[in-house]
């Protein structure tokens, strides 16, 4: 036998999974230098490995390099080309040369320091340690079949190096590039035992199958799994922080438009409320719930760049690698920023092997899933004539019945076909130097309210590349593209007009379309030819309210008035890193990047008549704007890891710059000749008085911080973490210009212990405790601490001779910080029957210093009000995920769930401040909620009714101390409680009642598998919040009313509960808010169900195409839930105080998409 | 090879080290678009835009505590005897409707505006009298000027405050996050004493005439005839009368000829303008600047709805119709056609129509009207509307005198004073009782704003104003907003409020 040393062999050949599985595995290998090594010690070296699809040669390779393992082999002896897969954490050399040689037939010894690999003499049993029992069925050796087969992932994709074993024997195989195997068993009796890393093992029967595909399903989340915490990576056995992870095959195949929308019911903890269906619309997103009165939005971090709000958008969903979301205290390593948890995306990176092109995207049509039931025309006009005669007026409608069922105004803007496309296309592959991924997406998306003003299309090109061009040198970029335009439909959630509160509240007697105007009761003002009233295509008139006006108008003429008028965003973010490694162990890296965004909109107002008081008669007007945001920021790190003996470190260390600003500039164009915006330009000729410029500044922002992380485990088992971080922030007063934020986190790895029972049902179960300080930076607005001066505080003297005024806006407060919120995390991570995952958390987060604009008096007689570090909030949660993965047969599912917990509660206010009012609806007499000390925030607040009075006697009966409550009141008005007991109804009698935060969240999630097959079900709901319902104008007395008001009280129906019908309301029966307008608020929603089909690969074959899948799919199928209204996801996160005043609802979307990997 | 390595990471390490050195100047950002208080009033081009700042508060027509329109004028007119509050509907500007039917609370009601931009203007000034002297190169003259007009504005701004509101903190110099909560009321006598102080000293500074160019800042006549309005407030009848006596005489104002000019576009600032509150038309305001007017947005408020007829134009918002009460009262008189158009009649007349609009009793205010010849040629019409507000003229003063001349005993100016404006519009002279100067101010000032003011000092709001539900003993003085008396100040709510 001739030995040769293949020395040296290029390092660089040993790239093959992703940089970020490698950068782990080499921080967590450590390095060793030993001149005099036994065989021992080399056999019992702890090792991290993870490569996936890869050659022999490769795993060497990368020993020898991370490891500084020498292998000394004859290549004529040995196939350095075999297929393997490893996925090893913190095992012993030997053993995993035990997994990597002994499956090839490859036996070896240590000599001296170098590992000699020779060609194993008899078949290396595959798995010592399986008893070897001999069935009865396959004692008769004439029967001896021979097997051919394939192992698949459930995608298709082949997998390479799974185990084949013949049950209850030692007889196996393994499965080559193509993930084909071949096998000879006993018989038909036989059972073939299929074992993969990350998969479940799976278990065939053979039957009378000679050729057997196996689809393998993957396991419950391998703890071998690599967890992105920032500015570094952690293996999620040692992870000690209250960390979630979505992967990309958790998203794969879900139709979101967002990524944001991607977390949805996935994550415990995570609350997302998509407030409003219109197109390209933001949700809110929640962590662990409310934080702060001014900002409790999560930092988004994409590949290390932190990325303001709105830049999550610019994201391709199809192009994310994994999300993690940070919620406890590990969030304190972005410090002043985290208070309301971090979410940090990776992207997809190019993988090795040969160049992959895949393509997916979907085709739908979408609609509303509910509309609100409202009076028809004879309805209507019955209920008008109630509440004219209630007030002893004549009624107006002669003959209600005979009027029909009119116009129903819901119809007229819903589309029920709003369609959606979305294509996706993605190149990507990797050498041994280089990677590379780039893609494509397109999305149209049009609206289900007046389709017309309503739809959102985006463009999306991203690529990314890196390069290792050194031992110790890697460097590489990333850079996306995204051009956004959608139109919206002007107000939502808003009664002051637009579509949706026009079709709430119009008349339903009102056509759509007005055919003859002579028979409209209103005719003069169609015939009046100095009204500007808007035509239909067909040149008919659309029809004007007689009885329905102020903002209320015709949806459809409202549409076509802001027809055209557009926003848009192209963004730009790029990032590029250089990354070295001087000594083994120690990375030191520079990334910088950026984000140039331009964002601007063009809208043209022309001249229209809505009705009286919705018009435009004098001149059309044009407004432009163009705006630009520049954000860089620069991160230097150093990482080094190493390890003595069972103790494992890592240590990092790093630098922060970030710099943003922002700004604009506006156009007004008046009289512009010409009457649409198709028509319309900024080109024509006006007087100069009639282009008017504004200017849109945003104040510049910079943060300048320093930071670290130490992570130590005694053998996996006792953990720790430290982080520290030193922010400065331009906002933060001059007398705190940096602030800290430090945090701990300890784990404790019961099941490693020796004393732990060995194969019990507890296979895994990892104790987690946290405590930290984080911050909020971005709840302070730019030079809130400082005393400014503004503008705009004019006087005309003389004959038009303005003068520009200045005057300080608020007064200085240099003592203005961070928000400070205290976070305590206990948890643990189990893992049992080897199948089922549980993560169980309880919190407590403390917000301390809560921002908030003081109320001066007005009397202080300033134009703005300074900020202040006031009052405190707390929340309190639970939050449970549970995972299982399970197969029957050929018939493989998984089920994963979670939900959470969370209590929230202002606990101060400061001195001052008794409560903030959130929430108000037109003419409604005083405000829905308040932010109160001992609620939580934005608690609605009102007075309680009773029930009505359904007689003078019940009036009469309704007494304090012999004193009538209510003297004023008529049978059929709301019978007010008298909390205060003061016999009097009054402003103080109002109340806590109910919360407008959900406090359960949860998240169902259902994949299966048969054959070709698959079906996706996910559900997601809230439990325990009110809505408060406000779709009707209180001021327009005429509006159209609820079905609800036919049972309205009247002398003949004087059992109901529903108030009198009054337009002059003396008893605040729909003034007052008041439980009346609160609904029970919990839903639950199918928001994925989908079907679908993997073609067979012997179709494939011939054309060389790898995968193709066809699917069916439906968003927002089924909701179940007791409000009614559009949508019960109405939010109360986000400033509207869960008020539903008409909310744009989500559409249900019926999809058909493709996926094809070439 | 490795010794490589370790200059660059030396050279990293450099670079890391470079910038955190210079972290502290990379925190501190100057504000875009807007000054630092701590570099302001450097010289004296920025003292100038203190001054008017300050005045800025005088015609603010947007604002208040709820960012409304909140025109003054519009709300005395609904609260008095010569308008309702109309608009297009019982809840179009619901605190005008509130003082219009008496049903103020301190949530409703006009209060919100007169409150918080009286004490702007108080702020205001007292921003301008703390910095002035502290301003490099400022001449005395122009500290003198500048100094008397604040004070003089800081005078108005209480006087309204203490006419409409009582009891009200008295803030004489900024406040700041620690003394913010801690002003109590001062009693009005102590806040009449000090519009006094602050007006006498302000006479003492002000120019007797302002070049064209500053028409409309305060003259010294301005500043005693409201010195003499606030004598004659106090019911310090012979001070008021010297005063007023001295304006009426002593500074050249002149009644116009025509009554009609007086509030013609085309005549601002004429002789007999002794404060004028400056309206542009020529600002392009559009409704992105909501809080920016100084066009007179009430002259667009109180033109008929969808008015089709001739000389107005024609989309006003039908706010403060004249009561019938009101145009009873002036028939006959020549200032009936320049105080009061009536759409009704004209309309049928001209076979046009209008919209009725709340409470439409068919006669509008005129001397305020939209006019069509008004109508600006750029921007928005109904957002450019050039009118002036005179809020001081000698017709005022003159009646002014004669009331307190015949209630300090009498010397015979008032019979003069009456006549001479009675004269003016060609009416005969009539016995200078108290009574008939009443009258005559009712007619002769009708619908500028006085109205309300005269009936409650002279203890006739009771009685004139129950039709419209005034409950005597409250409403003579309106609530206090409601976030003023909690949250931790120490102000205390009016009186049956």
């Amino acid at each position: 036998m001739k030995f040769r040393l293949r020395t040296p062999i290029p390092w660089y050949q040993i790239m093959r999974i992703t940089f970020i599985q490698i950068l782990i595995s080499t921080m967590l290998s450590g390095i060793a230098y030993s001149n005099t090594l036994n065989a021992q010690d080399i056999l019992n070296r702890k090792i991290s490995i993870s490569l996936n699809n890869t050659t022999l040669v490769d795993v060497l390779t990368h020993l020898q390099k991370n490891d500084n393992v020498k292998f000394i082999y004859s290549s004529d002896a040995i196939n350095g080309l075999q297929k393997v897969s490893i996925n090893m954490e913190n095992q012993s050399l030997k053993n995993v040369l035990d997994q990597v040689l002994k499956s090839k037939g490859i036996n070896y010894e240590v000599l001296q320091d170098r590992i000699v690999l020779g060609k194993a003499t008899d078949a290396a049993p595959l798995n010592a340690t399986e008893p070897v029992i001999t069935s009865a069925v396959n004692a008769d050796a004439s029967m001896a079949v021979t097997i051919t087969g394939k192992v698949v992932d459930k995608t298709g994709e082949p997998i390479i190096g799974a185990s084949i074993l013949e049950k209850g024997t030692t007889n196996g195989a393994s499965t080559d590039l193509n993930g084909n195997f071949k096998l000879s068993v006993a018989g038909p009796g036989s059972v073939l035992v299929v074992a993969y890393i990350g998969f479940n093992n799976q278990e065939v029967a053979v039957g009378n199958q000679t050729n057997i595909t196996i689809t393998m399903v993957e396991g419950v989340k391998n703890l071998t799994e690599v967890v992105v915490v920032g500015y570094g990576t952690q293996s999620k056995a040692t992870v000690t922080g209250a960390i979630s992870s979505i992967k990309a095959a958790d998203m794969q195949d879900q139709q979101v438009t967002r990524i944001d929308d991607a977390l949805r019911g996935r994550v415990s903890g995570v609350t997302v409320v998509q407030s409003s269906g219109a197109p390209g619309s933001a949700p809110t997103v929640r962590i662990r719930g409310v934080t702060s009165r001014l900002n409790s939005d999560p930092l988004y971090v994409i590949d290390g760049v932190v990325i303001d709000n709105g830049g999550i958008d610019n994201v391709n969903p199809n192009d994310i690698e994994s999300i993690e979301v940070l919620k406890d205290a590990s969030a304190a390593i972005y410090g002043s920023r985290a208070s309301s948890g971090v979410i940090l995306v990776t992207t997809k990176k190019g993988k090795k092997g040969e160049p992959q092109i895949s393509y997916n995207g979907y085709v739908g049509v979408q609609g509303p899933v509910s509309k609100v039931q409202l009076a028809n025309a004879s309805q209507y006009a019955t209920l008008r004539n109630e509440a004219l005669t209630n007030d002893g007026n004549a009624p107006l409608f002669a003959n209600p019945s005979s009027l029909g069922a009119g116009t129903n105004w819901q119809d007229e803007i819903f589309s029920n076909s709003a369609m959606i496309q979305n294509h996706n296309l993605s190149i990507s592959g990797a050498t041994d130097k280089a990677n590379y991924y780039t893609s494509f997406g397109y999305l149209d998306q049009k609206g289900i309210v007046t389709p017309d003003i309503s739809d959102y299309k985006k463009f999306n090109f991203t690529t990314n590349t890196s390069y290792k061009f050194k031992k110790w040198l890697t460097v590489g970029e990333n850079f996306t593209y995204t051009y956004t335009r959608s139109k919206s439909i002007g107000n939502t959630n808003s009664v002051f007009g637009g579509p949706l509160s026009s079709a709430l509240n119009l008349d339903p007697l009102t056509p759509a379309v007005v055919r003859d105007i002579n028979s409209q009761p209103n005719a003069a003002i169609y015939n009046d030819p100095t009204n500007p009233i808007v035509y239909n295509a067909q040149g008919l008139p659309y029809g004007i309210s007689n009885y329905v006006s102020q903002e209320i108008t015709n949806p459809l003429a409202y549409a076509q008035t802001l027809a055209g008028n557009y926003s848009y965003a192209t963004n730009l973010l790029g990032s590029a890193f250089v990354e070295i490694e001087p000594i083994p162990g120690l990375k030191i890296r520079s990334q910088i990047g950026a984000k140039q965004a331009y964002f601007g909109q063009d809208g043209f107002t022309p001249i229209y008549y809505l009705n009286s008081s919705t018009k435009n008669l004098s001149n059309t007007s044009q407004y432009q704007e163009n705006d630009r945001n520049l954000t860089w920021n620069l991160d230097n790190t150093a990482t080094y890891s190493r390890s003595f003996g069972k103790h494992n470190f890592t240590a990092l260390i790093g630098q922060s710059a970030q710099k943003s600003t922002s700004s604009g500039i506006g156009g007004t164009f008046i009289g512009e000749p010409v009457n649409s915006f198709a028509d319309a330009s900024t080109g024509f000729a006006l007087p100069a008085a009639n282009r008017i410029a504004n200017g849109i500044i945003v104040q510049p922002h910079t943060l300048a911080s320093t930071f670290g992380r130490l992570t130590y485990d005694y053998d996996q088992k006792y953990l720790f973490t430290g982080i520290i971080r030193r922010d400065g922030s331009s906002r933060f007063g001059s007398n705190n210009i940096y602030g800290t934020f430090p945090s701990a986190e300890v784990g404790y790895v019961m099941s490693r212990e020796d004393w732990f029972p060995k194969n019990s049902f507890l296979d895994f179960f990892k104790l987690r405790g946290s405590y930290g300080v984080v911050g909020n930076e971005r709840a302070l607005g730019d030079f809130a601490y400082a005393a400014t001066i503004g503008s705009g505080r004019n006087y005309v003297f003389g004959n038009d001779g303005l003068i520009i005024g200045y005057s300080p806006n608020a007064p200085a407060n240099p003592d203005l910080k961070w928000e400070e919120t205290k976070t305590a995390n206990i948890g643990f991570d189990a893992t049992l029957f080897n199948n089922l995952s549980v993560t169980f958390d309880v919190y407590r987060k403390l917000t301390q210093g809560m921002l908030q604009q003081v109320q001066f008096p007005s009397y202080a007689g300033f134009n703005g009000q300074p900020f202040d570090n006031v009052g405190n909030m707390e929340n309190k949660g639970v939050e449970l995920s549970l995972g299982y993965a399970n197969q029957v047969g050929e018939f493989h599912y998984n089920v994963s769930g979670n939900i959470s917990y969370n209590h929230n509660e202002i606990t101060s206010l400061g001195k001052q401040i008794n409560y903030f009012t959130v929430g108000t609806v037109q003419s409604s007499t005083y405000e829905i909620g308040r932010d109160a000390v001992g609620q939580p925030t934005g608690e609605f607040y009102g007075f309680q009714e009773l029930g009505v009075f359904h007689s003078q006697a019940e009036i009469n009966a309704y007494t304090k101390n012999g004193q009538m409550i209510q003297p004023n009141a008529k049978p059929g008005d709301f019978k007010w409680a008298d909390t205060d007991g003061d016999g009097k109804i009054t402003q103080a009698d109002r109340k806590f009642l109910g919360n407008p935060l959900p406090t359960f969240n949860y998240g169902i999630n259902f994949n299966a598998n048969y054959k070709n097959f698959d079906i996706k079900l996910f559900g997601q709901g809230v439990w325990g919040n009110k809505i408060y319902q406000a779709y009707r104008r209180l001021d327009i007395a005429s509006a159209n009313y609820p079905i609800a008001a036919l049972d309205a009280w009247t002398p003949a129906n004087a059992s109901s509960n529903y108030p009198r019908l009054t337009d002059a309301d003396p008893n605040q029966n729909f003034k007052n808010p008041s439980n009346f307008y609160l609904q029970n608020g919990a839903y639950f929603r199918i928001k994925t169900l989908q079907l679908g089909y993997t073609l067979p690969q012997a179709w494939l074959k011939a054309a060389d195409v790898k995968r193709v899948r066809v699917f069916l799919s439906s968003n927002n199928l089924v909701t179940i839930t007791g409000y009614k209204g559009y949508d019960p996801e109405v939010g109360a996160n986000n400033n509207n105080g869960g008020i539903d005043m008409g909310i744009y609802p989500q559409a249900r979307t019926f999809m058909a998409g493709l996926d094809i990997t070439l | 090879m490795k010794s490589k390595h370790y200059i660059y990471t030396g050279a990293v390490l450099l670079g890391v080290a470079a910038m955190a050195s210079c972290k502290k100047s990379f925190l501190e950002l100057q504000p875009q678009g807007q000054f630092l208080q701590s570099n302001y009033y450097a010289n004296p081009a920025q003292a100038l835009t203190a001054v008017v700042a300050a005045y800025d508060p005088l015609v603010t027509e947007t604002g208040g505590i709820d960012n409304t329109y909140s025109s003054p004028l519009g709300a005395l007119n609904s609260a008095s005897d010569d308008c309702f509050a109309g608009g297009g509907s019982s809840s179009d500007v619901p605190a005008w409707q509130a003082i219009n039917n008496y049903t103020l609370s301190p949530t409703v009601g006009p209060q919100n505006q007169f409150w918080a931009i009286n004490f702007q203007g108080v702020n205001r000034a007292d921003v301008l009298l703390e910095q002035l002297p502290k301003v490099p190169g400022l001449g005395a003259d122009l500290l003198k000027r500048y100094t008397a007009e604040g004070q003089f504005l800081r005078a108005h701004y209480y006087f309204d405050l203490v006419r409409l509101f009582k009891s009200v903190p008295l803030i004489l110099s900024t406040l700041n996050l620690t003394n913010v909560y801690d002003q109590p009321q001062a009693t009005p006598e102590a806040v009449y004493t000090q519009i006094e102080t602050d007006l006498k000293a302000a006479i003492a500074g002000l120019p007797v005439t302002v070049a064209a160019a500053e028409n409309g800042r305060v003259t010294q006549g301005a500043a005693k005839a409201l010195l003499g309005k606030v004598y004659l407030y106090e019911k310090k009848w012979a001070l008021a009368a010297t005063t007023l006596q001295d304006v009426n005489t002593n500074y050249g104002y002149k009644l116009q000829a025509n009554f009609g000019s007086v509030f013609s576009v085309k005549n601002k600032f004429n002789s007999e303008s002794i404060f004028e509150l400056v309206h542009s038309g020529t600002q392009n305001y559009t409704w992105s600047n909501w809080d920016q007017f100084k066009s007179n947005i009430l002259v667009q408020m109180v033109g008929p709805r969808n008015y089709k007829g001739p000389i107005y134009y024609g989309a006003g918002y039908g706010f403060n119709p004249v009561t019938t009460q009101l145009a009873t009262a002036m028939k006959g008189d020549p200032r009936y056609g320049y105080t009061i158009v009536n759409i009704d009649s004209l309309t049928k007349a001209t076979g046009t129509s209008y919209e009725p609009s709340y409470q439409n009793t068919g006669y509008f205010i005129n001397k305020y009207a939209p006019v069509l010849a008004n109508i600006v040629t750029t921007g928005i019409t109904d957002l450019n509307w050039p009118n002036d507000y005179i809020e001081i003229r000698l017709a005022d003063t003159y009646l002014m005198e004669a009331e307190a001349d015949l209630n300090g005993g009498g010397t015979g100016r008032a019979q003069t004073l009456l006549d001479a404006v009675r004269s003016r519009v060609g009416l005969p002279s009539i016995s200078a009782t108290l009574q008939n100067i009443y009258t005559e101010r009712r007619l002769e000032l009708a619908t500028e704003g006085h109205r309300w003011f005269d009936l409650v000092r002279w203890g006739q709001a009771p009685t004139a104003l129950a039709f419209k539900g005034f409950k005597a003993g409250v409403n003579e003085i309106l609530p206090i907003p409601l976030n003023e008396t909690t949250n931790g100040s120490k102000v205390k709510q009016n009186q049956g409020y």
